[in-house]
């Protein structure tokens, strides 16, 4: 009962995406109100069901690989033999932070191409900078005396690792994630423009045609999906 | 000055500096193995990628080595005077690099191929990438002080700057569109900056006005915390989409709101949500920072007879400027990003060209959108972080010299 109760707003938001994912096509009427002159109510090209399971899976594997990688690197220049390392890294994921995200997005294309690829590299690059950064203030956060009564325990580097470091940074690395999962979300569904398919489609869709009803379909979904995943963090930490 | 005496006892032992030799082996590798720069005769045609070697021959390639090959020797022993001079050698490579441009710019292109143009290749972006790295890695090791490191970046601008304006990248498929449009260039640059100032301004302002109630009623806090997180946690697209159907449904009902420009599709969409992602770090950096000025610091204002609107302007409200000042750089960082995604919903701006660019397929146009995009971000970033530093550090002096 407990974990029903501490699981009910990502169980709710989620309820409430796949409710409005397979009734939307039974909505029409509600949308003629907003949209009186369009030809076609529904966005009719994928079934909105396949769009936000191509929208989960472009974000999720793309945040899988920020997740490895930016905990891998941020792990390897706290290592005594990687920390010449570490200031650059440091430096290089906050500097990293302040390039927008849709410009990232931009500049995959002339190297990679179009399509869902392109877009997931680009999630990747972007993804990883707040990982680093925040497993790194995570790892460099731990006080001192704890890393030296883990020594003086006779714990080796790799114990410390998991049994120290790790478990004390969580809830800093879990906010990292976290933030990259959404910057993922949002830019995910911008990566229609370059030919992702994502729930950004209806509402690309929907602005070059002049129809409110598929930017409205594609916007209400991408929302639910966000609070979804976000509440799920929220229980997370 | 305290570096040169950290800097003799800690000499001999000097290890190798193992990241610059990382960098340098890759710099390398990029300028022999991937084109430098493309030649294309038109807009559509793709171009023929060419190396250095194809460049500049033997002599070009062996001149470039040379220098990695000096950068290596001087991180092998990184004293500070090696340091230094690498530090020298890598800033003046990087003001070179424009100059290396032009030269090649005038020998691919003849002068009556009005429609050939050079494209920037993966060997020029990897270069100049690790370049950049090497710059910030020295000056983190030299320790640089903030004036020299200004110094250092407004000279590299300055020469890019001088390279661009000269007149001889206008061989550049870059310089070829902006060339095509430099009217609506510099409209929507204006048009990009004065939309984030104008969401910076306002957001400040109800920020402002959010934090002190909520710190009048203590009540407020969870509710308006709560919602603005939840707020920046939708998608910009989506939000924007959002906005575009109410907005569109009164521009029509109220017609002297559709006279002022308020419509689904334009400015207004784009500024209203702009401004609700910019209320989440504006309102809570102005409220931790009003909240955070010590007890005691403002016990002792009004110990000094003070009024209460006294102890506001005087004392808390400067003391918590440098944290205020942070919330500021991340809205507008925050914006000048999100604004590019506004392109899409007609609101104008930079993104416009990347967003048709990209529908165009003319990658040399979504640079010209999203190249100053960044340099803007980076700008606005460094301004703002060098201000608070500057604040607070003028505020650690105040407090000492009253200790």
């Amino acid at each position: 009962m407990s974990w029903l109760r501490r699981s009910s707003a990502p169980l709710a938001w989620a309820l409430l995406l796949v409710t409005l994912m397979l009734l939307m096509p039974r909505l029409e009427e509600g949308f003629r109100l907003i949209a009186p002159d369009a030809r076609t109510l529904i966005y009719q090209r994928d079934s909105f069901a396949s769009l936000v399971a191509n929208h989960l899976l472009v974000v999720g594997v793309a945040s899988l690989c920020a997740i490895l990688l930016g905990m891998g690197a941020a792990i390897l220049v706290t290592r005594p033999w990687g920390r010449d390392f570490l200031p650059l890294v440091s430096q290089l994921a906050s500097i990293g932070q302040t390039f927008p995200p849709v410009a990232v997005l931009a500049l995959a294309v002339p190297v990679l191409g179009f399509g869902s690829v392109p877009t997931i590299v680009a999630l990747v690059l972007y993804g990883l900078l707040p990982i680093v950064r925040n497993t790194l203030v995570g790892i460099q956060g731990i006080s001192p005396g704890v890393m030296e009564s883990a020594h003086g325990m006779g714990m080796s580097g790799r114990q410390i690792l998991w049994q120290v470091e790790l478990p004390l940074a969580r809830p800093v690395i879990l906010a990292g994630i976290r933030t990259s999962v959404t910057i993922n979300i949002a830019t995910a569904a911008i990566g229609s423009t370059i030919g992702a398919r994502t729930l950004g489609d209806p509402i690309i869709a929907g602005i070059v045609n002049g129809n409110t009803a598929f930017i409205l379909q594609g916007a209400i979904l991408i929302a639910l999906l966000a609070l979804c995943v976000d509440s799920l963090f929220e229980r997370l930490q | 000055m305290s570096n040169v005496t950290s800097d003799t006892c800690a000499l001999p032992p000097a290890a190798p500096n193992p990241v610059l030799l990382v960098l340098t082996a890759l710099a390398a590798g990029a300028i022999v193995g991937l084109p430098l720069v493309s030649v294309q005769p038109n807009r559509i045609m793709p171009g023929e990628g060419l190396t250095l070697w194809a460049l500049g021959g033997p002599m070009a390639l062996t001149g470039a080595l040379m220098v990695l090959a000096g950068l290596t020797w001087l991180a092998w022993r990184p004293t500070r005077r090696a340091l230094s001079a690498a530090l020298t050698l890598v800033g003046l490579c990087l003001a070179l690099l424009p100059w290396a441009l032009v030269v090649v710019a005038a020998a691919q292109i003849e002068p009556g191929m009005s429609s050939a143009r050079i494209g920037l290749g993966a060997g020029l972006w990897a270069l100049l990438f690790l370049l950049l790295l090497m710059l910030l890695e020295l000056i983190n090791r030299l320790a640089l002080s903030p004036l020299l490191r200004w110094g250092l970046l407004l000279g590299l601008g300055l020469s890019l700057l001088l390279a661009l304006t000269g007149g001889g990248l206008d061989g550049l498929a870059l310089m070829r569109e902006y060339h095509g449009r430099r009217a609506a260039f510099h409209a929507a640059l204006r048009y990009h900056l004065l939309l984030v100032s104008a969401v910076v301004g306002i957001s400040l302002l109800l920020a402002a006005g959010l934090a002190l109630a909520m710190r009048r009623w203590s009540g407020l806090r969870r509710g308006t915390f709560s919602v603005l997180s939840v707020l920046q946690t939708i998608p910009s697209l989506a939000l924007f989409g959002l906005l575009l159907a109410p907005l569109a449904y009164l521009a029509v009902r109220f017609t002297w709101l559709g006279d002022l420009g308020v419509r689904g599709i334009g400015w207004a969409p784009a500024l209203i949500a702009l401004v609700a992602y910019s209320l989440l770090p504006m309102t809570r950096n102005a409220f931790v920072a009003l909240d955070e000025v010590a007890a005691d610091v403002t016990d002792a204002a009004r110990g000094m007879g003070m009024s209460p609107a006294q102890v506001f302007w005087q004392v808390r409200l400067p003391l918590a400027l440098p944290v205020m000042l942070e919330g500021i750089r991340i809205t507008a960082v925050q914006a000048i990003g999100l604004a590019a995604v506004a392109a899409l919903i007609g609101a104008g701006g930079l993104g416009t060209f990347i967003f048709q660019g990209l529908g165009q397929a003319a990658m040399d146009l979504v640079l010209l959108g999203a190249l100053p995009i960044i340099l803007i971000a980076l700008l606005v970033d460094g301004l703002f972080s060098a201000l608070a530093e500057q604040l607070r550090r003028a505020q650690g002096r105040g407090e000492t010299a009253h200790a």
